[in-house]
């Protein structure tokens, strides 16, 4: 599993931490970040605003990414995301409450990785966690200039 | 030119008051879409909360709470389950209610099995038997009916009594261009006074200790019926089982000459 950082863009401070409870049950050791808006977000990744000064060349290994966002919401920040080099490859994870098939739409259309609902049961919550991680942090093979990662 | 032609403003044509209802109707619809996504994300979103706190608080630290606590603690679980099935149900009536539907020819028989299939996984407790006919292939939206059988076998198998044991029949025949599908229990059946009111949202014929949902399955099960140009009804009496006979659109037979 590579050390690097996971993204979380979440507004709900209770669901940032059901999302933390949930990776360190599933065994995922990656600090998770979190996000409060679609802008600090964006800071974030691009070294601006509260993250002035963040090496930029160490980008996060996953970004999970709610689509009801206050400022920007999710569509704005996947589009955003897309439209620069910098961030272009970074593997992209919608986890959502919605399935409205609009939504489920839209972020396709704008680029998403993989498009998730978050279950409402707990339990189901740390298992799709575990998948997501297993997935995103070990089976798939980044863009190189992505990989080089921080192995021990 | 009469007296009085310049008093009143000349009638709407009929054209123009179709547009003008058509166009509400339009706003009406977006409205709706707007109020699904916000039951969909806003209502969810703190109920995860409630429901996963809880469930973790069960988990970690029912040690340090009373057998008075643990109980309360259960009920807080169940009611978040109860009113996320509440959430779904809503969200599947407006869908059912305005999602475009598809017409090609369905095979009933196989939407049937492929719900019994995952009522049995959801509920493993009970033993379900079931005998399904094969050809039954009406024209209609796969996925609609495909929740039609979901909504109609899932309330076969709660009123089904309590001996962990249920007898459901999936029969038909065509007659015509249409096709008359009966869906049969052999549960507690109700009270036919009631055969109507029970396809209203929200209407329950018995206590949820019996196996009442949140009383919007058979709701849905109407809705879907009717946007394919059909109808259903029930037919039961207590004690006896239930049947529910769903008239729908056949699909063409090979050779009709259509």
């Amino acid at each position: 599993m590579n050390g690097r950082e996971i993204l979380l863009v979440e507004d709900s401070a209770d669901d940032a931490e059901l999302t933390r409870i949930a990776f360190a049950e599933a065994g995922i050791p990656n600090r998770l970040v979190v996000a409060t808006d679609g802008a600090d977000a964006l800071d974030y990744l691009f070294g601006r605003g509260q993250w002035q000064g963040r090496d930029i060349d160490q980008q996060p290994a996953l970004m999970l990414l709610d689509l009801n966002l206050p400022k920007l919401d999710g569509r704005e920040v996947l589009q955003a995301i897309r439209g620069d080099v910098r961030t272009r490859g970074l593997p992209v994870v919608v986890l959502t409450t919605s399935v409205e098939p609009f939504d489920v739409e839209a972020s396709y259309a704008l680029g998403v990785n993989s498009y998730i609902r978050k279950p409402v049961d707990f339990g189901e919550f740390v298992s799709a966690v575990r998948q997501v991680g297993q997935y995103w942090l070990v089976l798939n093979q980044p863009r190189t200039a992505w990989s080089r990662a921080t192995q021990p | 030119m009469s007296p009085d032609s310049h008093s009143a403003p000349p009638p709407a044509s009929p054209e123009d008051r179709l547009a003008a209802a058509e166009h509400a109707l339009q706003a009406l619809r977006s409205q709706q879409e707007v109020l699904a996504a916000g039951i969909s994300h806003d209502l969810r979103a703190p109920l995860r909360a409630i429901g996963s706190y809880s469930s973790l608080i069960a988990e970690r630290h029912a040690d340090g709470l009373s057998e008075e606590g643990r109980d309360y603690l259960r009920r807080i679980c169940e009611a978040s389950s109860r009113m996320e099935g509440l959430i779904e149900g809503l969200l599947d009536l407006s869908h059912a209610a305005r999602a475009s539907l598809q017409a090609r020819p369905v095979d009933l028989g196989l939407l049937a099995d492929w719900s019994l299939t995952e009522l049995r996984d959801a509920t493993p407790g009970i033993d379900i038997e079931a005998t399904v006919q094969p050809d039954l292939v009406a024209l209609g939206d796969e996925r609609q009916l495909k929740q039609m059988f979901d909504r109609l076998l899932d309330n076969a198998c709660r009123f089904s009594g309590s001996e962990g044991a249920v007898r459901v029949e999936v029969s038909g025949k065509r007659e015509g261009d249409r096709l008359h599908l009966q869906v049969r229990d052999h549960g507690s059946g109700f009270d036919m006074r009631y055969a109507a009111r029970m396809f209203e949202p929200f209407q329950r014929l018995h206590p949820a200790e019996q196996g009442a949902g949140h009383g919007l399955g058979l709701a849905i099960v109407q809705v879907i019926v009717e946007r394919h140009g059909g109808r259903v009804r029930a037919e039961s009496r207590p004690g006896g089982g239930s049947v529910f006979h769903v008239e729908l659109p056949a699909a063409p037979v090979a050779g009709d000459g259509a």
